[in-house]
């Protein structure tokens, strides 16, 4: 006994009922925190995963759109995993349509009318967002407010002041959706090409008609005004009504319009 | 009495280090979304060939001996480039003159992306 005394002075006062208290106490407090506080933030967490996936594949449908519309790529195929809600595309003959473009200037020579562009959309099943790529773009929208996460390919060119407007809509056979993995099949389809000489310094005017319900509008007024230098002229970006807003396009000597149809074989 | 052996310290120091780092790692998958966009896009969007194509064809254009020839194959330059590179093209040239024995040729493109200019001297 006094020779075991020596060797292990320190295990005085060791219990080991009272060590299996506090790690059995310690587990559990540890199991219930994560099960009450760690659960509900995991959820939250995959939910915005999900949506910041969908981000990202919005954005490579988008380069596969470029392929097509600009450098006359026939067909395009891409795989991708689509969670938390469903992908569905709304082909430009839908109604009501997502949003509608008509240009025109102010002699009533009309470029474009009511050109609707379709739009492929996510819907987040619980966080009440939506992700869409229309008309080259893709935007992000949570009730009335959206945000433009990628631009579509609009561009103005200083030197020989030339407007060049890419307009894409997407075509199907019917409403299609998916939800879980799925290929996306892209083909070109018809395309348009006009050319207007319009040194006559007659201004001219892009009307964008909203939908009421999935309104765009605060996002592409954003790009049209701070990117391509528009100026508004009437409207309320955002009112959730479905007005139309006008824009007039900067000083042009040339505008150049061209149209690309984009068909959805499969989602 | 056996004295506390720390000759394995630096285990736990290797555990922090590791599990910073992957901290770090996450927060830069975490931004790929923006990076690769941009990334995807310098990489690919960047047209090479095109501008060459139509550099070389801007140069031989200004070569051709009918005038009327080389009026419509200038036109038509810019037209394809607009149809089919969804580029804007344009160029001008001042013929050789007074002590200057060469010919300059101003030509410009953008695509909306990248925008290219170059002035060629005949040589």
């Amino acid at each position: 006994m006094t020779k075991r005394k020596i060797q292990a002075p320190c295990t005085e006062g060791v219990s080991e009922s009272i060590g299996f208290l506090l790690i059995f106490t310690l587990m559990m407090a540890g199991i219930g925190l994560v099960t009450l506080y760690g659960y509900p933030l995991l959820m939250q967490q995959q939910t915005s995963a999900d949506e910041q996936i969908m981000e990202k594949n919005m954005i490579v449908l988008q380069n596969d759109v470029k392929s097509l519309a600009y450098k006359t790529v026939p067909y395009k195929e891409t795989s991708l995993k689509i969670g938390g809600g469903a992908l569905t595309i709304y082909n430009s003959h839908h109604t009501p349509p997502a949003s509608k473009i008509t240009i025109r200037d102010a002699n009533g020579v009309i470029f474009v009318t009511d050109f609707r562009s379709g739009d492929l959309t996510y819907s987040s099943a619980s966080a009440n967002t939506e992700v869409s790529l229309q008309n080259g773009a893709v935007v992000k929208r949570q009730n009335q407010g959206s945000v433009m996460l990628a631009e579509p390919r609009w561009f103005y060119d200083g030197q020989t002041k030339t407007l060049v407007i890419n307009l894409v809509n997407l075509t199907s056979n019917g409403l299609m959706a998916r939800d879980g993995i799925g290929t996306v099949q892209m083909a070109l389809g018809e395309t348009r090409f006009d050319n207007y000489d319009t040194t006559g310094l007659v201004p001219i005017y892009l009307t964008y008609t909203p939908d009421s319900v999935k309104d765009y509008s605060v996002a592409w007024d954003n790009y049209l005004r701070q990117t391509l230098g528009m100026s508004r002229n009437s409207g309320t970006p955002g009112s959730g009504t479905g007005q139309p807003l006008e824009y007039e396009l900067p000083q042009t000597s040339r505008l150049v319009i061209k149209q690309y149809e984009v068909i959805i074989r499969s989602l | 009495m056996a004295r506390l052996n720390d000759d394995a310290q630096w285990i736990v120091l290797m555990g922090f280090i590791v599990s910073f780092a992957l901290f770090f790692i996450a927060i830069l998958i975490n931004q790929s979304t923006i990076v690769g966009q941009t990334t995807a896009e310098a990489v690919s969007e960047f047209p090479k060939t095109d501008i060459r194509e139509v550099r070389g064809m801007i140069i031989q254009s200004e070569f051709l001996g009918d005038e009327n020839d080389k009026t419509n194959v200038q036109r038509e330059i810019r037209n394809l480039s607009l149809s089919r590179h969804n580029a804007v093209v344009e160029f001008s040239s001042s013929p050789p003159a007074g002590s200057d024995p060469y010919t300059h040729i101003e030509m410009h493109y953008n695509n909306g992306v990248t925008a290219y200019n170059e002035t060629w001297r005949s040589e």
